[in-house]
């Protein structure tokens, strides 16, 4: 059992609140992100874990057990740096067992671990190689194999994919998955990578000036936003915004924005006429025409919910299979994506129309979901 | 064809290789001049015997390096006989009042043999009746006669004092090496002695090359005592640290002619400061105060400490830049894989810093190995040449004395030493990178 747990925990660099008393529950054997913008606070949270920052005030337990006054060394910890931290005068070898050797495993044990986790990782091949002599990639999976000599009970990753080029961070992706789903241990990562976060983790932590603003797998915080800068940070490219009004008039409740759009609304629940809103949609849910969407005739008269909202294309950004258009709306600018459609013309104005069954409300002023 | 040549001339003057010829020219003028012409006239004058007021310097080859005249064997610690009790060995040094010399013809030479206390020894062979006597009365009569306990039982030696026996002159090798088995009849310890004219055979050249090792080897292994440390210290941060660094530098950039008159006074037999201090401090009594110049146990530990006061901010400065070097993760994840702060020196911090701290070694080494300005002011070589180093001699003997051939020679011994040191110190870096 490794699970971790963070009980009101803080820390301050004098005045400066980097992580102002957050609770927090790893569960054993979990995969869990901490993401945010950078200075977020999931660094410092993580580097609080490892025991490489104090903390200011409050308590963490790993495996039952209070770690806070405890050195790196005694948490059962292992970690992954960003920039993998290798020692350059050793060798693959060497590096992978430095940490073996300092607590005074026998020789035989060490070589016999080493050569597993080389292995797994596919680097028997480079093993007396020093870490200038292998690809970013191949020191990644140095720094991951150094820590996983540890067989810690948590392994920390503090952004360990930041330094590859985009193809072998997705690759690298993929890998770390695939080594949590067979080695079992319990997995804290920190990212600011969105994507990552969304494709790699069983439970997210998203974390915003200090706080925890949301905490879920990456369903629920792609589809339940709690509050307007989840909404935001999760989605590429991000969801739009449009400030707006609630109004009242006969059919009942509509979204009143700027520049004199008037939306339908088909939540009856979201307060009365005259509240201040920010409406939330994602760039998926703007369609070129109505009723695209593969839904059976019947569930699409049911929830037919789209409004028609006239923009003008400014810039199409096609991606092969999917297109992303910047257009201006009497609302302001959004993004939208979809198929690529001749009618998709820098400089050409058309019909949208925003699908009002996928949007989501924010409070205007608590910017929280509604 | 006017227009042609015109484009060519801006053409010549658009490329910048001419350009660089220009400008580096007066670099090169100079370092023919000063730097070159010197080497190669040092060459020439020494192999020639170029002297103060010589007009006519003839070509002796290489005479003022190596010229040897003849060979002398010297020779202490005569095993005069191996007994097996103590009490045997006793009775024999006991009975040597009593000895007495006897020689006899061998061959065209004559034995010298002890007889001691019912024994005969046969201890030398020498060409002529009397030098044999007279040797062979020395080890019977002068010598310190001692009990020694071997592996088997015990042995009389006798210990020669102060200076070894000499014999000799053989005139080559092939006569020493006979010498070596055939004049001496006992076990003892033999040394050959070369002599000639020739640096290598001057014995003020041997003790200066000795000097010079231990002049440059004490100045750097001090040093490396005092930069790591101050250099970990300024690697922390705290406040007044950036002041402390600038500090740090002075001793470094002060001419080296005005420190060391401030070091000449220091280190003074009568007035100085440090005397005073330990006087005053009653830790040392007025009658035993430290002649550092003139102490000959002294004046070599005096003139490493200023060299190592002058040089160590540059040695903490190179350490200190390798120190920043290493990135704080890395010490970071020692910290997590289990390394106290005396395992991450060990293990981490020296491994990373040592390339730097060789190239360092390397400046440094050369730079003590060819210094003069800090003997010069301090010693000028003294007491009794303990503090001559190859340059300090080179000049007493080129300048000074007026040997410009053999001071020549002293001084281009310099290159093949520090050319083996360096090729060692950078074959070192190479297999480290």
């Amino acid at each position: 059992m490794a699970d971790v747990i963070l009980e009101k925990v803080e820390k301050r660099f004098g005045d400066v609140r980097a992580v102002a008393g957050i609770d927090l529950k790893v569960r054993d054997q979990e995969f869990l992100i901490l993401v945010g913008p950078s200075g977020c606070g999931k660094t410092t949270t993580l580097r609080m874990i490892a025991g490489l920052e104090d903390v200011t005030s409050g308590d963490i337990r790993i495996g039952g057990r209070s770690v806070t006054h405890l050195a790196p060394r005694d948490r059962d910890i292992a970690m992954v740096f960003q920039s993998y931290a290798l020692y350059p005068h050793m060798t693959v070898g060497r590096n992978m067992a430095f940490s073996l050797r300092l607590r005074g495993m026998p020789k035989k044990e060490i070589d016999e671990r080493v050569r597993q986790v080389a292995e797994i990782l596919g680097l028997s091949e480079q093993m007396e190689r020093k870490p200038r002599q292998l690809s970013g990639g191949q020191r990644q999976r140095v720094a991951v194999g150094a820590a996983l000599c540890r067989q810690a009970g948590v392994l920390l990753f503090d952004e360990p994919l930041s330094n590859l080029d985009a193809k072998l961070r997705v690759y690298m992706r993929t890998e770390l998955k695939r080594l949590h789903q067979s080695i079992k241990s319990t997995m804290v990562y920190v990212t600011h990578d969105q994507v990552e976060a969304m494709t790699m983790g069983d439970r997210i932590v998203i974390m915003n000036g200090g706080v925890i603003c949301q905490v879920g797998t990456p369903l629920e915080i792609y589809d339940r936003p709690a509050n307007r800068f989840v909404a935001g940070f999760v989605g590429s490219p991000p969801m739009n915004f449009f400030d707006g009004q609630l109004a009242e008039d006969s059919g009942g409740l509509t979204l009143l924005l700027t520049g004199g759009v008037r939306l339908p609304l088909s939540r009856t629940d979201s307060g009365s006429g005259g509240r201040r809103v920010v409406l939330g949609l994602r760039p998926e849910h703007i369609l070129l025409a109505p009723g695209i969407r593969p839904l059976s005739e019947a569930g699409r008269a049911a929830t037919r919910q789209e409004a028609r909202v006239r923009a003008m294309i400014e810039v199409v950004e096609p991606l092969g299979h999917r297109v992303i258009v910047t257009a201006r709306s009497g609302a302001g600018v959004f993004q939208m994506e979809t198929e690529l459609h001749a009618s998709l013309k820098p400089g050409s104005e058309t019909d949208l129309w925003f699908d009002m069954t996928r949007a989501y409300l924010f409070d205007a002023a608590t910017e929280a979901a509604i | 064809m006017a227009d042609d040549a015109g484009t060519r001339r801006l053409r010549l003057l658009d490329r910048e290789a001419p350009l660089g010829y220009v400008l580096v020219l007066p670099a090169v003028v100079y370092l023919a001049l000063f730097i070159a012409y010197p080497f190669f006239m040092s060459i020439y004058l020494s192999l020639t015997d170029a002297q103060a007021g010589n007009r006519k310097w003839t070509f002796v080859g290489s005479k003022n390096y190596s010229k040897v005249e003849n060979y002398q064997i010297l020779a202490s610690d005569f095993v005069l006989a191996s007994v097996p009790t103590e009490a045997e060995a006793s009775a024999l040094v006991a009975a040597r009042g009593e000895g007495k010399v006897v020689t006899a013809a061998d061959g065209r030479a004559f034995r010298a043999s002890l007889v001691v206390g019912g024994r005969t020894i046969p201890v030398l062979r020498m060409d002529k009746e009397d030098d044999a006597s007279f040797v062979g009365g020395t080890i019977l009569s002068d010598l310190d006669w001692r009990v020694e306990k071997t592996s088997s039982g015990f042995r009389v030696v006798a210990h020669t004092p102060d200076a070894p026996i000499t014999f000799g002159p053989f005139p080559d090798r092939a006569a020493l090496k006979r010498g070596e088995t055939e004049t001496v009849l006992v076990p003892a310890t033999m040394k050959a002695k070369a002599n000639g004219k020739g640096v290598m055979q001057d014995p003020n050249f041997l003790l200066a090359l000795k000097n010079t090792f231990k002049y440059t080897f004490g100045t750097e292994i001090i040093k490396l005592c005092i930069g790591i440390p101050c250099a970990m210290l300024l690697n922390r941060r705290f406040g007044g640290r950036r002041v402390l660094r600038g500090l740090l530098v002075i001793p470094w950039v002060i001419p080296i002619a005005i420190s060391a008159q401030a070091w000449l006074w220091i280190l003074d037999s009568t007035y100085s400061v440090i005397n005073w201090c330990l006087v005053h401090w009653g830790l040392l009594a007025p009658a035993h105060i430290i002649n550092f110049r003139g102490d000959k146990d002294w004046a070599m530990l005096s003139v490493i400490l200023v060299n190592v006061w002058r040089g160590f901010p540059f040695t903490t400065i190179v350490i200190l830049a390798g120190l920043t070097a290493i990135p704080d993760e890395i010490l970071e994840r020692a910290r997590l894989d289990g390394a106290n702060a005396f395992q991450r020196f060990l293990y981490i911090i020296s491994p990373m810093v040592r390339p730097i701290l060789m190239v360092s070694l390397l400046f440094s080494v050369i730079f003590s190995f060819t210094d003069f300005n800090t003997i010069w002011i301090i010693t000028k070589g003294g007491p009794y040449d303990q503090t001559q180093v190859l340059s300090t001699y080179a000049y007493q003997l080129g300048v000074n004395a007026g040997y410009l051939g053999k001071g020549a020679a002293v001084s281009l011994f310099m290159f093949p030493l520090m050319a083996v040191m360096v090729f060692f110190m950078l074959q070192f870096l190479r297999k480290e990178a």
